[in-house]
């Protein structure tokens, strides 16, 4: 009855729709890494990046791929903001302080959103919508292999940073031991600025992809994309990296199968019945080690 | 004459009970009589809330419970015909009982987990609702709800709003003597140290499951409330939106304290309405999370510590500026 053509454009189709949940989730396991918080906020700021895009799209008119640096760039300055602001008063205090703090950061980012662009729905068109590419018996939108390729870059990119660059391997010390980093002369509090920043701007780059790919987007889209990447990094484990994009690529592609088998409406259930049941059986994730 | 604690908590408790009591009146307009209904409801709902978090369980979907009392009362007065008076305690049953089974998944999680999981069921139980269980409950287009008291008595409203006082004061002398007996003990032990607690002979699991069972029942039964009072239910209930309402209550009024979610619903209802005339619409609500967090940072315990924080502000700002010690040639 599904033939293999369908089940490969189903996988291909949760590869596209993971990319955005991978830079999603990066960017949150980045600031747990470094931090120790979670930020269920996360979600406005990518709705915050795809509307940045979408402005900047209407006004200049620029290929929407390469808005992306403005999208990523704004959201550092923002992230560095709610980071100065917000959560650093409150680090240290319980662990509740944070999923309070962004009930109220949700309330700000959507309703500001709300009162500059409005609150309906709306979209824009790539240059390359309805270009399509051959690959083996299915047609993929070039759209598609675009996305793809710039969470690649991006990733490598990330990568690269964490590995190979002064700045990077402070941030990883920090996030293995922050005490340690302290001792040896890091400025912890940079890093926890500047991880905040990035972890934004992988918000915005998702956001930007999101409105390319042509989805329609509004002020209060952010929060299940959200919960979903939170949802992913603990499938993944709590900080590992690699746990994240095997997370992102597992959901997209359940979310996509399931949307195509049982129905639209269980494409975001499905997600949280993945996990709850990976927390009942696993409760530090598929990958995590013990998580503090 | 100098008032005792115990004292400003009596007559305090008097004094807004009068008010309550005499508020239809005082305030003659149906608006504002239905605005007073619902605050009721929500200071239930925010009580439910704060019973969880007492036992250390923040719940971010809780609409969930809210939900899943209103469409099984609702449910249950339309086949029976039985009064919502009675199926709203018989509906909320239901909601206590799906509680309990949340709360066995949720035994062995912690804070964001907690927290992701519980947002998790609301979205899953909207989900079945509009999906496989669509026969019973009209899908997204929802269904009409029998009336707590009905219309064609005169004077319905104020019938209704003596009754929804009622049951909540009813609520809140439970959690009152849930708090103070040895159940409340036994849940603060598990929040503020779960190995202690072990120790001293406490079950967490058995107290955790006992405290989503109670916060469910409670949230039922304001969700039955709700939806008796406004006569139509749809699936909107389980909303993000109505999970975080209760949340903000909490925080604001006082987190752990009885008094907390009243003084919360009371002042975050007024100043809601009070933005609304003042032609707010998204600028509402940018105006709470500024506030929220405003709370969160400078008056950690809400509003009921605000005396002893200024208090303790004050003393700070009379006190002298420690004197230049003179320095010795």
């Amino acid at each position: 009855m599904y033939d293999t053509g369908t089940l490969l454009q189903i996988i291909f189709w949760g590869l596209y729709a993971g990319c955005i949940y991978i830079l999603l989730a990066t960017g949150l396991n980045l600031i747990f890494g470094v931090m120790k918080i979670v930020n269920f906020a996360h979600g406005e700021f990518l709705m915050i990046g795809a509307y940045i895009t979408a402005t900047v799209f209407f006004l200049t008119g620029f290929n929407p791929y390469a808005i992306i640096l403005v999208s990523m760039l704004a959201l550092v300055g923002i992230g560095a903001v709610v980071e100065r602001l917000c959560f650093r008063p409150i680090l240290g205090t319980s662990k509740l302080n944070e999923i309070f703090l962004s009930i109220g950061l949700i309330y700000i980012f959507t309703n500001s959103a709300a009162m500059i662009w409005g609150d309906e729905w709306q979209s824009i068109k790539s240059p390359y919508a309805g270009i399509s590419v051959p690959i083996g018996s299915l047609n993929v939108p070039l759209d598609y292999i675009i996305i793809i390729i710039t969470t690649s870059v991006i990733l490598c990119g990330l990568y690269v940073f964490l590995r190979k660059t002064k700045t990077g391997r402070e941030m990883r010390a920090t996030s293995q031991n922050r005490k340690g980093a302290m001792l040896v002369g890091i400025n912890v509090e940079r890093m926890d600025i500047l991880s905040f920043g990035i972890g934004c701007a992988l918000a915005a780059a998702a956001g930007t992809l999101w409105v390319v790919s042509g989805q329609v987007f509004n002020p209060y889209m952010g929060s299940i994309p959200a919960v979903k990447a939170f949802a992913i990094i603990i499938l993944g484990g709590l900080g590992s990296i690699p746990g994240a994009i095997i997370g992102g690529l597992i959901y997209g592609i359940a979310e996509n199968g399931a949307a195509y088998f049982l129905g639209g409406v269980w494409k975001d259930a499905i997600s949280f019945i993945i996990l709850i049941v990976v927390l009942v059986l696993r409760p530090t994730g598929l990958f995590g080690e013990e998580s503090e | 004459m100098k008032f005792e604690r115990a004292d400003i908590i009596r007559y305090g408790t008097i004094a807004v009970l009068a008010i309550a009591a005499v508020a239809p009146f005082l305030l003659d307009s149906l608006y504002i009589l239905n605005l007073l209904c619902l605050m009721l409801i929500f200071i239930i709902f925010a009580s439910a809330w704060n019973l969880l978090a007492y036992s250390g369980q923040g719940s971010l979907g809780h609409a969930a419970f809210l939900g899943i009392g209103a469409y099984a009362s609702t449910l249950i007065a339309t086949k029976s015909g039985i009064t919502p008076y009675i199926t709203i305690f018989l509906g909320a049953a239901v909601a206590a009982f799906i509680g309990i089974l949340i709360g066995l998944t949720c035994v062995r999680l912690k804070e964001w987990f907690l927290a992701m999981v519980t947002f998790g069921f609301a979205i899953i139980v909207q989900t079945i609702a509009v999906s496989l269980l669509t026969p019973l409950t009209g899908g997204w287009d929802g269904i009409a709800s029998p009336r707590l008291v009905s219309p064609d008595i005169p004077g319905y409203q104020l019938i209704e709003y003596y009754s929804i006082l009622l049951i909540t004061i009813a609520s809140i002398v439970f959690i009152w003597y849930i708090l103070r007996s040895r159940i409340g003990l036994a849940f603060a032990a598990i929040r503020e140290n779960e190995i202690e607690a072990r120790a001293a002979g406490v079950d967490p699991v058995r107290y955790r499951l006992l405290a989503f069972g109670l916060s469910a029942y409670l949230a039922g039964v304001a969700g039955a409330l709700e939806i008796a009072h406004i006569g139509y239910i749809t699936p909107e209930i389980f909303g993000v939106d109505l999970s975080f309402w209760p949340v903000t209550y909490v925080i604001l009024g006082g987190l752990c304290t009885l008094a907390g979610p009243i003084i919360g619903t009371v002042v975050l209802t007024i100043i809601w309405e009070g933005l609304k005339m003042a032609g707010l619409t998204f600028g509402r609500y940018v105006i709470v999370g500024v506030l929220l967090i405003l709370v969160i940072i400078f008056l950690p315990k809400g509003l009921v510590d605000l005396p002893n924080q200024v208090h303790k502000w004050w003393k700070q700002y009379k006190k002298p500026k420690p004197e230049q010690v003179p320095v010795l040639e």
